[in-house]
């Protein structure tokens, strides 16, 4: 029951988005997320909607797979949608009981529904093109100019390259344990809440234990390996920025400058 | 600010290998276990079975240092699976910030039920701080700070009650010094 579930939403492939270095869809996702706040008229919005089409169709992901990601936030957006029409005063539109719809209210409205679902839609857009691994590297590389700061970029991103690696692992683990107590007549699903907590017993003392000493086997890996910390550490794959990413890092900055433009001289 | 938690960063891991290895497995164990649902609202937010323990044993065991960032790695890896995206500040506020306040158990090592309220606490505020900021517009009638500690409280609540029971339980069984253990 636990085995079929996918961690990250990743979707391998090979298109250009795919192959570009993950600091720079870090960095220009962060960009877009912000311009998204900025833009002060529909009609930069639906020039921010083209943009995230043709992204999404030159990552030659399913359309469906990006809107999936809406669907949690259906609820938020229709009501951010109706709060904003009915609650903005303005020149009336229609009447619906006692609420009055005004025209900048629906402008207003509008504009909230393309900006959440943009942010959503060029979110979805960096971890359906962007393995979690790959993530990982790119958030530790620009992390690094922080270490001063006293953030342990390396750490972190060790931390999180073990917790990726060994959520399977685990998963597999817990659902043998589980399927293991209910064959002694465990019962996770039935009581009070209490009753419930106190069920979980059997199944996290073993899932603890292993960890316990699944570490300790780990660090002494480590260890044996002469593992000191990121400092000289070398690696397999660099990350290295082509021709591809300046192109991409140019774009991303031709948007903050036509965003900035737009606000100057509307 | 920083620089006070972390006194020598530069100089090169001072935190204990032991400790990294561990709190990433304990990571990846948390996400497993927030798979398991207790109980799911209808309105969103569910009871899992104990997702919080594994990031309050990295405070318990190993301090607030290494807790804080063990919890905010949680928060990462809980949103590259399911974003829940508002606004920029939002993001920081609902997963690093919230889930590394976890933490804070790591103060409160000689009692286990206090550091599991303390750490639990932490993430309320976060995510409370969060509903009044970014969510206020959907409080309707009611007060957003209000709303924003009824719909926070809906699930932490019990999902505090669930991780008292089993870290009193799991505390009598394994050693709460992670440096002694090893």
């Amino acid at each position: 029951m636990l085995r079929d579930i996918t961690i990250g939403q990743y979707l391998a492939g090979d298109s250009v988005l795919h192959r570009l270095d993950p600091r720079t869809k870090i960095l220009s996702t962060l960009v877009f997320m912000i311009v998204l706040f900025l833009v002060p008229s529909l009609a930069g919005y639906l020039i921010l909607a083209a943009l995230a089409v043709f992204l999404v169709m030159l990552a030659r992901v399913p359309l469906r797979m990006v809107l999936r990601g809406l669907k949690p936030l259906a609820f938020i957006l229709v009501l951010t949608f109706s709060l904003q029409l009915f609650m903005t005063r303005g020149e009336t539109l229609f009447r619906l009981g006692g609420l009055v719809a005004t025209r900048e209210g629906l402008n207003m409205g509008i504009l909230m529904v393309f900006r959440l679902s943009l942010l959503i839609v060029t979110t979805s857009l960096l971890t359906l093109t962007t393995s979690p691994i790959a993530l990982t590297d790119g958030i530790e590389h620009l992390l690094r100019p922080f270490r001063r700061l006293g953030v342990p970029a390396h750490e972190l991103a060790m931390m999180m390259t073990i917790a990726l690696r060994f959520i399977p692992t685990l998963l597999e683990e817990a659902d043998k344990i589980m399927k293991a107590q209910m064959a002694r007549g465990a019962d996770f699903h039935s009581g009070n809440l209490l009753r419930r907590a106190r069920s979980l017993v059997p199944l996290l003392v073993p899932l603890f234990v292993s960890s316990f000493r699944r570490a300790d086997e780990l660090a002494m890996a480590m260890e044996a390996r002469c593992y000191r910390g990121g400092e000289g550490r070398t690696r397999m794959k660099e990350l290295r920025m082509g021709l591809r990413d300046a192109v991409a890092l140019a774009a991303t900055s031709a948007l903050v400058l036509g965003v900035i433009c737009l606000r100057r001289w509307p | 600010m920083v620089r006070l938690i972390l006194p020598n960063a530069n100089e090169g891991s001072h935190l204990p290998l032991r400790g990294l290895a561990e709190a990433g497995i304990l990571v990846a164990l948390a996400t497993v276990l927030s798979f398991v649902k207790l109980y799911s609202f209808p309105q969103g937010g569910s009871v899992t079975a104990g997702s919080m323990v594994p990031i309050l044993f990295i405070g318990l065991r190993w301090g607030p240092v290494l807790g804080l960032l063990g919890g905010a790695v949680y928060g990462v890896v809980q949103l590259v699976m399911e974003p829940y995206v508002y606004h920029p500040v939002q993001v920081l506020l609902d997963y690093p910030l919230a889930f590394g306040l976890l933490g804070l158990a790591g103060l409160f090592r000689a009692r286990p039920a206090l550091a599991v309220t303390a750490g639990i606490g932490g993430r309320f505020l976060c995510h409370w701080l969060s509903g009044v900021i970014f969510f206020a517009a959907y409080a309707g009638a009611r007060h957003p700070a209000v709303y924003s500690a009824i719909y926070n409280g809906s699930y932490l609540v019990p999902e505090l009650a669930v991780s008292v029971v089993v870290v009193s339980v799991l505390a009598r069984m394994v050693s709460l010094d992670g440096a002694r253990h090893a």
